[in-house]
């Protein structure tokens, strides 16, 4: 079983990120890999550890991100693809979808994972975007992998009713989510061995994409206009003290000024 | 006068609330507005979808749409958003809804935003607001093209007062099954616990309660005050609490009216599932947890002392 992994690098959710005139300020901020994408990852190198699978990740945009691939090596990936391209500056979910098409295309795959959603984005739509425009069959936010043999795989899905059972017939696209499993720490051998492995850097042009082709990067559907920064809340007031007067205090506090027991 | 298709959100054989909000969202923008509803023996939910404002009524009823599936449900909105012609067709924040927009919107060739809190028309262009980097910063996305898809957050609009609908009900030819992701089993969530989504109070339990003694205490006051009980992804992972019960950037997104938070930290995740409660109290030893950042009302104690007088002290106001 071949898989494709995708992996996107994104801005560090735990720094304070600040917005000025409609744009992030980028002074400060650092990029990580998305949180999702290493429990993708992760179930990669389980079904390569498992069922002999092998392994391919793909990331697409964000500059050097030589360091994120060497750390999916280090954790058992066995390939890796970049793409990268100026063009892609302004690409929205539906637009890496199809590029990841592109990508499929030029491998014999059998099962994508992508992470549930990014965490620059928070949009949740590429992994099931690429499996629409493949024609495969898809399943987003699972939690469990189970091979049931080359052309079959069994997955559960965290849905509104419960969990959901599905079999999938390959090739298929799979979106998971983080109770899927714990992304492993990198050891020190898969660190140094990573440091040797090579990355397949390539441009649109190279995957036969034209930026003029409404198929391939063209033109975004949705366009960010401005960021604004959240409406936070305002820490309200915080009792200490004794347990008892204060807790009372509270409790008057939720009825006759918050009005909500 | 734009055509908006709104997406009946149905759990449970019941019609949730939230498609009021997004009908009555719908008209206060002056769109001529449809609901689809989805599912199996659903006729009697009819008369709530023309109550909830919708001047036309998809309904594609069927045993095979009884348990969900992606490809059949995205079929299904994508055959109504054609007969009816729709501008845009409107999730409600579900897992249905996340999994099928995108669907939906490739084979419409539309735009496509998840989790909007907000839309308006500027200029010839349809603009969405919505929160993005675990809500750390809020977005304002241009839409460029003829028809959009999206998915309303949870709490983002309020249903208007008295409004009616026109009963016009068009029937939906059953879609066909996804032969290629067969759904083989669904292991329903316990019943008849309070829908964290639907509650009005809603107390979430942290590490802070360590196991399933400080659960249990926790309950009991949810209980008392037939709130959500819900929980942080600690207590999950820690298989003291159900995967549906886990409230945050992965979980459910919540806003009610009071939101207790009990030996939670207030770690990121979790905020963006909840941070738009009206009220927030939080209950946590560490004075300096960012919890208390966030909350209303914040009581620096022992939860193992806290919640105890806490129920004490609501039965007093209660009774
Ligand atoms: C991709 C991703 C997605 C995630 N999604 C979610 C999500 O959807 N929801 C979510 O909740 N988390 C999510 N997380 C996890 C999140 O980052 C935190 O790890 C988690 O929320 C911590 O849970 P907690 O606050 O219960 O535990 P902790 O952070 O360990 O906090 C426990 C708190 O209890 C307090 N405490 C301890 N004992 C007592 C006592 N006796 N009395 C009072 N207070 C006490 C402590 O002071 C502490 O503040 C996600 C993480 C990632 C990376
Ligand atoms: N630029 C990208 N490169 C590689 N993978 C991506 C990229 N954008 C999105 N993805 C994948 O698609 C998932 C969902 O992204 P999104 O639709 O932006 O929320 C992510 O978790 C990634 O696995």
């Amino acid at each position: 079983m071949k898989i494709l992994t995708t992996v996107k690098k994104v801005v560090d959710v735990e720094l304070t990120i600040r917005v000025q005139a409609g744009a992030i300020v980028e002074d400060g901020l650092q990029y990580v890999i998305n949180a999702w994408d290493e429990n993708a990852v992760e179930a990669a190198v389980q079904l390569k550890e498992n069922n002999n699978a092998e392994t391919t990740l793909v990331s697409i945009g964000g500059g050097d991100n030589t360091d994120m691939i060497r750390k999916c090596y280090a954790m058992g990936i066995e390939k890796g693809i970049h793409v990268e391209d100026p063009a892609l500056e302004k690409a929205d979910s539906p637009v890496f979808a199809r590029v990841l098409k592109k990508v499929f295309e030029k491998g014999d795959y059998d099962l994508v994972i992508t992470g549930k959603q990014a965490q620059d984005t928070d949009s949740g739509q590429t992994g099931i975007m690429l499996a629409e425009y493949l024609g495969l069959p898809c399943v987003s936010n699972v939690i469990d992998i189970q091979v049931l043999d080359d052309q079959h795989i069994k997955v559960s899905r965290l849905g509104d009713a419960g969990t959901e059972i599905i079999e999938l017939e390959l090739p298929a696209v799979v979106t998971v989510t983080d109770s899927i499993n714990e992304p492993r720490l990198p050891q020190m051998r898969g660190i140094m061995m990573a440091k040797k492995k090579p990355i397949d850097v390539m441009d649109l042009s190279a995957l036969g994409i034209s930026i003029d082709d409404a198929d391939g990067a063209a033109a975004p559907t949705s366009e960010i206009v401005e960021f604004m920064a959240s409406k936070t809340r305002e820490a309200g007031q915080k009792f200490e003290g004794d347990a008892a007067q204060i807790t009372a205090q509270v409790v008057s506090l939720l009825v006759d000024e918050a009005n909500v027991l | 006068m734009a055509k908006i298709l709104v997406v009946a959100d149905i759990k449970n054989d019941a019609l949730k609330d939230s498609t009021t909000e997004l009908l009555s969202k719908a008209g206060s923008i002056g769109a001529e507005t449809a609901v689809v509803a989805i599912g199996s023996n659903i006729e009697a939910l009819i008369s709530g979808l023309v109550n909830a404002g919708s001047d036309t009524q998809y309904v594609a009823d069927d045993p095979a749409l009884a348990i969900f599936s992606a490809g059949p449900y995205a079929s299904c909105v994508a055959d109504a958003a054609k007969q009816f012609e729709a501008d845009q067709i409107w999730f409600s924040f579900s897992e249905s809804g996340k999994a099928a927009a995108p669907r939906v919107a490739v084979q419409l060739e539309a735009a496509c935003a998840t989790e909007i809190t907000d839309v308006a028309i500027s200029g010839e262009h349809v603009e969405v607001t919505r929160p993005a980097i675990a809500n750390k910063v809020m977005q304002r996305v241009r839409i460029n093209a003829g028809q959009m898809v999206v998915v309303v957050r949870a709490g983002a609009f309020e249903a208007a007062e008295g409004i009616t609908g026109t009963e016009n009900v068009v029937t939906l030819s059953p879609p066909a099954v996804d032969v290629k992701a067969v759904v083989k089993e669904l292991i329903s969530d316990a019943s008849g616990e309070i829908d964290l989504a639907d509650a009005d109070i809603v107390i979430s339990v942290g590490r802070g309660v360590k196991d399933q003694t400080g659960v249990d205490l926790v309950k009991e006051l949810a209980h008392d005050l037939k709130a959500g009980f819900g929980s942080s992804r600690a207590m999950v992972d820690g298989g003291f609490m159900a995967h549906n019960k886990q409230v945050g950037q992965t979980g459910k997104i919540v806003a009610p009216s009071l939101y207790m938070a009990i030996g939670i930290s207030g770690a990121i995740q979790h905020l963006a599932g909840m941070n738009g409660s009206k009220v927030i109290l939080a209950v946590n030893k560490d004075p300096e947890a960012p919890i208390f950042n966030v909350a209303d009302y914040g009581i620096v104690g022992d939860l193992f002392e806290v919640v105890p007088i806490l129920r004490a002290e609501i039965k007093k106001i209660r009774a």
